[in-house]
């Protein structure tokens, strides 16, 4: 038996392990009934496709049309661009406190 | 189509304490509107997208190297994610501006969950951010907690913070962390040394790591005793911290992202459990509710920690308080409480009576439900 190799789970997450009924066509692994999305793909795969076409075309229409709903939402048509250059300088890479702590891709803003 | 959306920018699941909170919050949330769309960060192993039952999962994946850039532009996916659940969103529940802004776009209620503030925590990581820069999150934290109708907050240090940046009083809630009873017959971990105190957290500067191993550097004549970090981050983030301990002697050893379901079992076997956070303005001004002292008291075992208001809040008369910033005074409650254990079993017992009586997650849950029924009533 194949088993599925979707990953599930909410907060612990494991492998499926359900018996495939088919492959990804996109990524090729093994999916079960219960994961088999759109045609035939897996969820992954299945999502990423009905996104953008072009990533960099879509990024650049994203955030115009972004800037230009938040914008009008608060009466603010700067509002929206309000980082500069000076700003975002303090938040490269290389500017954090700890130069050792790059390495894991910790993100968060809090940590509460 | 979603009526419910979670956001976070945070990576989840993972072994920090926020994903923990995420984690119930979210459920209670999802529970409530039979499903919902969280956006989260990715990376790693964890898939971009799943969906478990009613609950989609998707996680912003794209490299971003700046941070504000980053923040910036999982805001702009955010608002893409919600886009087509526009019509039929009833609630967005987010932690963060990057997370509100999008949401209070949709015309959804917002409930704004604040364990912090990125206008007080970032200068941590990032010591070059300038006071406007500062001073420009501050003003998108004013916004979105003004606009919000209901902030969620886990402790009274941080309900000063939140009305301070103009949150109504009236619609900010205490929603206090919590714990899940530990079983008393949870085995000990293989690995565990026969006697520990332990650690359970991140390494920030705030946490007071360094105190710790300070204090923990005069005891060494207590031959039998190890110091147990469970630390939420890789090696590599610990380097710091492992050099000064190797510099000091102290007898240390480093569980590293253990699973959290692990993490009971090493609590519940310690002598006594460590929460040295700093007297700065992120344990001060801001305020937490920090989960390692929940969790530890949850487990039966008492708890030493900083004499600060947010660790009054939680720990009360069920545990020993201690100067904070002082390792000789830390050293002094540790090795007074290991002299009298069994003064030290009745404080833990104590503890866990304490959290199992009203600071269970689930209690969390019904007091998040109340919020909920707050906001829909309006």
């Amino acid at each position: 038996m194949t088993p599925c190799a979707v990953t599930t789970g909410f907060f612990t997450l494991g492998k499926c392990g359900q018996m495939a009924v088919a492959g990804c066509p996109a990524c090729g692994r093994a999916v079960c009934a219960d994961h088999l999305a759109d045609g035939g793909m897996c969820p992954e795969c299945a999502a990423a496709r009905r996104q953008f076409g072009h990533p960099a075309a879509a990024a650049a229409a994203r955030r115009r049309a972004y800037r230009h709903r938040q914008a009008q939402y608060y009466g603010d048509a700067g509002y929206y661009s309000g980082f500069d250059d000076y700003d975002r300088a303090a938040f490269e890479p290389g500017a954090a406190a700890h130069q050792d702590y790059l390495d894991d891709g910790d993100d968060a803003l809090v940590d509460s | 189509m979603h009526r419910a959306a979670y956001l976070a920018f945070d990576r989840f699941p993972s072994a920090k304490g926020s994903a923990v909170h995420i984690r119930h919050m979210a459920a209670e949330l999802f529970d409530r509107y039979g499903g919902g769309l969280l956006c989260v960060l990715g990376g790693g192993e964890l898939p971009a997208y799943q969906r478990e039952g009613g609950v989609e999962i998707v996680r912003f994946t794209d490299v971003v190297p700046n941070l504000l850039d980053r923040a910036e532009a999982f805001s702009r996916w955010a608002a893409d994610r919600l886009a087509p659940h526009r019509d039929t969103l009833e609630i967005c529940h987010v932690r963060d501006p990057w997370g509100a802004l999008p949401a209070l776009s949709t015309g959804a209620r917002l409930v704004y969950e604040a364990n912090g503030l990125p206008s007080i925590e970032l200068p941590y990581a990032w010591p070059l951010a300038a006071p406007s820069t500062l001073a420009k999150i501050r003003e998108r934290e004013e916004r979105c907690l003004q606009e919000a109708d209901a902030v969620v907050v886990p402790s009274r240090v941080i309900v000063k913070a939140v009305t301070g940046r103009g949150a109504a009083p009236d619609r900010v809630h205490l929603v206090p962390n919590g714990a899940d009873p530990v079983p008393a017959d949870v085995p000990r971990p293989p690995t565990a040394p026969d006697r520990y105190v332990i650690y359970v957290g991140a390494l920030q500067p705030w946490q007071g790591v360094d105190v710790l191993l300070r204090a923990f550097a005069r005891l060494a004549d207590r031959t039998d005793l190890t110091l147990v970090v469970c630390s939420s981050v890789s090696p590599a983030r610990a380097r710091p911290l492992r050099r000064l301990g190797e510099r000091l002697g102290v007898r240390i050893q480093w569980e590293h992202q253990i699973p959290h379901a692990d993490v009971a079992a090493w609590l519940a076997h310690a002598d006594l459990s460590v929460a040295p956070l700093t007297a700065g303005p992120r344990n001060l001004d801001q305020g937490c509710s920090p989960i390692k002292v929940w969790e530890s008291m949850a487990a039966g075992t008492a708890v030493v920690a900083s004499d600060l208001p947010v660790i009054r809040e939680v720990l009360g008369d069920h545990g020993r308080l201690v100067p904070p910033d002082r390792p000789a005074e830390l050293a002094r409650a540790i090795r007074v409480l290991l002299e009298y254990p069994d003064a030290c079993r009745e404080l833990g017992e104590r503890a866990r009576r304490h959290v199992e009586a009203g600071f269970t997650w689930k209690h969390a849950r019904a007091r998040l439900a109340d919020v909920y029924d707050r906001v829909e009533a309006h």
